[in-house]
Parts: C-alpha cells; sequence; structure tokens
C-alpha cells in the first residue's frame, strides 16, 4: 500500500511557503510532475526524494514514514469498528490523516486501543463476578447476613410482645451480623480494588510490540554485547551446549541438570526447563530438544551477563507498567540470546547464500525453526540489511500469539487473521514448509511461508500442541528465497486472494468469508444470508431481487 | 415423632429467626444444620413442610432435594427452597429437581411465613 508521502511534500512545502511551481522549481521537475507527485498519483524514491527531504529540512525517513504506514492500517482498523460505522470513514481518511496529523491519528488510535482495553476489562471482570468462586462465596455471605438482620430486625419491630430475653438475643444477633456484613464487604471491595490496580494495563504486551516495532526489530547495544559474550563462551570451546555449560559454571558458578520426567512442584510453573535462583541449577527435562536447550542456556547467559543493559532498555518511558517492563526485558533478553547464538554478520552472510533457507540455518546454527525465524526479523542493521520480513505465530485455535509487522502488509491488531493464509495451512501439514504467493485487495503481493510444528512429547499422555510460525515478505524479494524457487512469480493471476481478517477485508467475492465488513466501505450483507429475500431494513439491498 | 416443619439452615442467625417467627406462627419446628443430617431428620421427624437451604455443608439443598423425589416416601413431600438473590439457575435447577416453592434471600419474614401457611394448605388439601 503507497504512503501518503505526497500530502505529506504538499504540506511541509506549504508550511515553509513555497510555491508550487516555485518549488518545482527548486527540486528541478515541472511544476505538473511535482502536482501528481503531491496528488499521490506518482512514486517518488531515490535522489529525487532524498533532494525533495533536504529541500524542505526534513529526514528522508519523515517522508517515507514506515511508521506511518502502520499508523494507517491502526487507523483503519479503528474505523472499521460498528460503533463508527455511521461516520463513513475509510482507508482514504486514515491516510489524510495520518498525512495532515499524525499525533492527532496517534492519539486516536491510542484512546481507541484503552477504549478496548477497557472493554476487555468490563468483560473479563463481568465473567469474573459471574465465576469466581471468590465472588461467589462472598455474595451468599453478604445475602446471608442481610438475610439474618433484616429477620431480626423486623423480628424486633413488629413483634410488641417479645420477651426480654429474646429481645436480647436479636439485638445481640442484629449486632453480630451487621458487624460480620462490614468486614465481608470491606472483603469484597478489597477484591475490587485489587483488581483495578491489577488490570491498569491489559496489553502490556503490545506496549513491548510498539517499543520493539519503533526500534525496527534492531538494537544495536545487544547485538554489540552479544559478539562479546559468544566470544567468551567461544574460548571453552566450539559454540555448543558443553561450552555454554563451562561458560556458565566459570562465570557465575551455575550447574546444568539434564534429567527426565520430573514432577513439577505445585508452586513451579509447568515446563521444560526452569532455573533456579538460589540453587544456581538450570534444570531441562529430558524431552527437551537440543535446539531448545542451546538457546535457554544462551537465554540464560545473556540475562546473567546483560542484566545492566537490560535494564537500562527497559527503563524506557514506552513501557508504562511494571508488567511491560517485565515482558520487554524477557524479550530483549532473549534478542540477545539471539544475537550470542546466532551472530548477526555470520548469520546475515550465512542466510543470504542460503536463500534465507530456515532448515538449513536451523541446522547450521542448532536452532528451531521459530528462533531462526525471528532472527531473520532483526537483521536490520542500517548498511547491512536482510529481507525485511514480517514475523508471525499462531496457536491451534487461530488466533495471533506473537507478531513482528512488516511496513505495508496489514495485520489484525488481535485475534485471528484471514483463513486462507499458509500460517493456518501449515497446521494440516505438520513440519512441511507450506508456501504461498498472495495478493491483497490493494493488488500488494506478498510471498508466505509457514511451518507448524509441536514440542516433543514427554509422555504418551502428553497432547501434542501445535503452533505455526509464518515469515512474510514482499514479492520483490521472493526471487531472493529458497521459498520463491519454482513460484510462478511474476503471474499475479495464481496468487491466492487473501486479506488481513474478514472483517478488515473489502473482498466481497470471497466464497471463504467468515464475518461481514465491518467499514462502512460496504454496507452489503454477503454471510449467513437467506436463500431468498434479504431485505430486512431501509436501504438493505435486496441481493437477490 | 413428627413435626410440623423441619428447617435446614447452616447459618446460626437465620435458623433462629425463622425458628422464632414460624413457632409464633403456631407451628412446631426442628432444625438441622447439613445436608446429611437433613436426609435423616425428614426420615425420622416426617415433617409436614420442609424448609431447604440451597447452600449447605455435606450436601447441598439440591443433592438433598433430588434424593427426597427418588424416594417413595418423600417424593410428595412439600419443599420450601431459600435461594439466593440473582441466581436465577439455582431457582431453574430446584424447579427442575421439584420444589414446591421458593423465598429469595434477602426475604421478609412475612414472605416465609406465608409461603410456608401456602404449603400447609396444600398439604392438607
Amino acid at each position: 500500500m503507497r504512503s501518503p508521502i505526497g500530502l505529506k511534500i504538499r504540506n511541509l512545502r506549504k508550511t515553509l511557503h513555497f510555491s508550487q511551481s516555485g518549488f518545482a522549481k527548486m527540486v528541478g521537475i515541472s511544476p505538473s510532475y511535482l502536482n501528481l507527485i503531491e496528488a499521490n498519483k506518482r512514486d517518488v524514491g531515490g535522489t529525487l526524494l532524498q533532494r525533495i527531504a533536504a529541500l524542505l529540512n526534513v529526514e528522508l525517513e519523515v517522508l517515507t514514514g514506515d511508521r506511518e504506514q502502520r499508523l494507517i492500517n491502526d487507523l483503519e482498523e479503528v474505523f472499521a469498528d460498528p460503533m463508527l460505522e455511521s461516520l463513513s470513514l475509510g482507508p482514504e481518511d486514515a491516510r489524510n490523516l495520518v498525512a495532515t496529523n499524525p499525533d492527532a491519528g496517534a492519539a486516536l488510535f491510542r484512546i481507541y486501543r484503552g477504549f478496548l482495553d477497557a472493554r476487555a476489562e468490563a468483560r473479563a471482570m463481568s465473567n469474573r463476578l459471574r465465576s469466581d468462586p471468590l465472588f461467589s462465596e462472598l455474595l451468599h455471605q453478604m445475602l446471608s447476613q442481610i438475610t439474618a438482620v433484616r429477620s431480626a430486625a423486623e423480628i424486633l419491630v413488629d413483634v410488641p410482645d417479645l420477651e426480654g430475653g429474646q429481645r436480647k438475643r436479636f439485638h445481640a444477633s442484629l449486632s453480630r451480623d451487621s458487624r460480620t456484613l462490614s468486614d465481608v464487604a470491606q472483603t469484597l471491595i478489597g477484591e475490587f480494588e485489587r483488581e483495578t490496580v491489577e488490570h491498569h494495563s491489559v496489553s502490556p504486551m503490545r506496549e513491548v510490540d510498539d517499543l520493539i516495532i519503533d526500534e525496527r526489530n534492531h538494537f544495536a547495544s545487544l547485538e554489540e554485547l552479544g559478539i562479546s559474550l559468544r566470544n567468551e563462551v567461544l574460548a571453552f570451546g566450539g559454540y555448543a551446549e558443553a561450552s555454554l555449560d563451562l561458560a556458565l559454571k566459570h562465570k557465575f558458578g551455575v550447574t546444568v541438570e539434564r534429567a527426565g520426567q520430573v514432577q513439577a512442584q505445585t508452586d513451579e510453573l509447568p515446563g521444560q526447563y526452569r532455573y533456579n535462583k538460589e540453587q544456581k541449577l538450570m534444570w531441562f527435562q529430558g524431552n527437551c530438544t537440543m535446539s531448545t536447550r542451546q538457546f535457554q542456556l544462551s537465554r540464560l547467559y545473556a540475562e546473567l551477563s546483560g542484566l545492566e543493559l537490560l535494564m537500562q532498555l527497559t527503563d524506557d518511558k514506552r513501557l508504562t507498567s511494571a508488567n511491560s517492563r517485565r515482558l520487554a526485558y524477557r524479550a530483549l533478553g532473549s534478542y540477545l540470546a539471539g544475537a550470542i547464538s546466532l551472530p548477526y554478520a555470520d548469520f546475515l552472510r550465512d542466510a543470504i547464500e542460503s536463500k534465507y533457507d530456515i532448515d538449513f540455518l536451523s541446522q547450521k546454527y542448532t536452532a528451531s525453526f521459530e528462533q531462526v525465524a525471528h532472527r531473520l526479523v532483526t537483521l536490520r542493521a542500517p548498511g547491512h540489511e536482510g529481507i525485511p520480513f514480517g514475523f508471525l505465530r499462531s496457536d491451534p485455535a487461530g488466533r495471533l500469539t506473537k507478531q513482528f509487522p512488516l511496513p505495508g502488509l496489514q495485520l489484525p491488531n488481535a485475534g485471528h487473521a484471514c483463513p486462507l493464509w499458509a500460517i493456518y495451512g501449515a497446521f494440516r501439514r505438520p513440519n512441511d514448509v507450506v508456501r504461498q504467493v498472495v495478493t491483497y485487495p490493494d493488488g500488494s503481493r506478498y510471498l508466505f511461508f509457514a511451518k507448524s510444528t509441536s514440542k516433543r512429547a514427554a509422555a504418551y499422555s502428553q497432547a501434542p500442541f501445535y503452533t505455526s510460525v509464518m515469515l512474510a515478505c514482499d514479492i520483490l524479494y521472493a526471487d531472493k528465497t529458497v521459498y520463491g524457487e519454482g513460484l510462478q512469480l511474476e503471474n499475479a493471476a495464481l496468487d491466492v486472494p487473501v486479506g488481513p481478517t474478514c472483517h478488515m477485508c473489502i473482498r466481497r467475492d470471497c466464497e471463504h468469508r467468515q464475518e461481514e465488513v465491518l467499514a462502512s466501505v460496504d454496507s452489503m450483507h454477503s454471510v449467513r444470508t437467506p436463500l431468498v429475500s434479504t431485505k430486512f431494513d431501509v436501504g438493505d439491498a435486496d441481493k437477490n431481487a | 415423632m413428627s413435626v410440623d416443619i423441619l428447617i435446614v439452615e447452616d447459618e446460626p442467625s437465620i435458623l433462629d429467626s425463622l425458628d422464632f417467627i414460624l413457632s409464633r406462627a403456631g407451628w412446631n419446628i426442628s432444625a438441622v444444620t447439613d445436608g446429611d443430617a437433613a436426609i435423616i431428620a425428614v426420615g425420622e421427624l416426617n415433617p409436614k413442610v420442609l424448609v431447604l437451604d440451597v447452600m449447605l455443608p455435606k450436601k447441598s439443598g439440591f443433592e438433598v432435594l433430588k434424593h427426597l423425589r427418588a424416594q417413595q416416601s418423600t417424593k410428595d413431600l412439600p419443599v420450601l427452597m431459600l435461594t439466593a438473590k440473582g441466581q436465577q439457575q439455582d431457582r431453574r435447577i430446584a424447579e427442575e429437581l421439584g420444589a414446591n416453592g421458593f423465598v429469595t434471600k434477602p426475604y421478609s419474614n412475612s414472605e416465609v411465613v406465608e409461603a410456608v401457611r401456602q404449603l400447609m394448605e396444600q398439604a392438607a388439601a
């Protein structure tokens, strides 16, 4: 999707009080050509764009605006919300807003996200109230106390001939029960207050994602530290588990234990590995794959060695809660582990030479498909870039559980994506790489390739849990990957017509549609229509008429 | 031995008040405080009406009701359930299990007396 570069040029030019013809002259192009550029009818790039940026006294990035592109996609999703349907805002409005006032656009999206958080919190709260055993217990206690109080009070008021002893007894019970009632009420209020604090930010993960995306998924300081830490490990032999064991023992006195299946203690999280800080013991369950062990050992080495830098990086005002700082710490710790175990320069070279063959790279670096895919996304060092990739991970319910967007590629902010994507097809063919060339409704084309894998089971009773990981790149780079080989990259007619997700997709003719388009661009209904007539409302199109 | 009303309620203050108002209305009362005791007491005391709370220790009011309805001797025993406000599901379950009347907590004393009176009249008819 083309970013609104022309509008930005026009606005900046006007701010500087240059006339269109005068500015065209400065740039060295005809006024009519500048007019086409400003109307977004001509692509502009290369030296011409650099010249324009210099004359407008702005960074090139401000004009190309990958970050803005993401904001446009975000705003399109906002405008697609049924709540705003009657306003008839569409993709064009999103582009215009971002071009003319990106801060207002960002504010709008932030508020929308806040609204989504609040709505999710309200739903969670109402579910809690309905099903939470603590609340229902407290509710039961309150009702009991109120019943007792009311009943005793009525007796005291309504029975004139109450004996002294009886009167005393009901007074005592009234006083006792009302005290208990206030205790219960206090507890209940306390519960609500606690909840409010805990739910302060429902999507800390999103904050972390935003931070990482803002930094273009590349952290030079972590790459640098990664190299020196890798050299520390290499002093003990090649980069492998054995040297990591030795390096951890030598530098931190950590021992590593590999055991069969051990029942987790009740206070421990379930999982294939864990680190005990007090005992300085890293423990792996027997079913851990070599790549998991190597990566987790790298991660431990990274977290223990990089404490200071990681703390420094997570002390960032974009992370607004302790929870998001914790998640960022974890994510950046994993990033550092990647920088240690998949060193930038070597990995980039191997990636280019193998045409980004993830399975090949997995073998070469003893890393999982997901770890390699994730590392490929981080190859964004200025001047030493690999292909720009977007990264997505899905659980078997179709929920996207992790994503790093690709500028221009429209992705849903939450929930599930288009059911036609390879990321879902991969679930039907576990352990195979599933690839596809797709076309978006706006005509942009991408190469998608995905693979679903499951953790190795530790026992027959453990059901395999598959996740699917997908990389996406612009069709322009497809021929540089092994996954583009043998596909008819030139022939868009053979592409799979996809969208971001049904409610953001305008393909009316898609027979796989499961949800209506929410955007006002299309008020016709195409999902779950009766066979005969679909006219239910004034203005509703009668499709079969 | 026989009583008019058996009350099954675990909250002592509520039980105390129920005992008082129902005795005052002229019936003789016996009471137990858990589900197991309720089943035994019904067999021994042969009450005319059972006033049964839902939330009880050992066996819930529902379990007690289900058990009583499955016995030939108690399948027609008039049962007044004490349910909690807002717990519509409880009321539906109690209806399906064959409760004869409901009073919702927090109730007014006169509601209980009136509901028991109705069940007594039905039982007598």
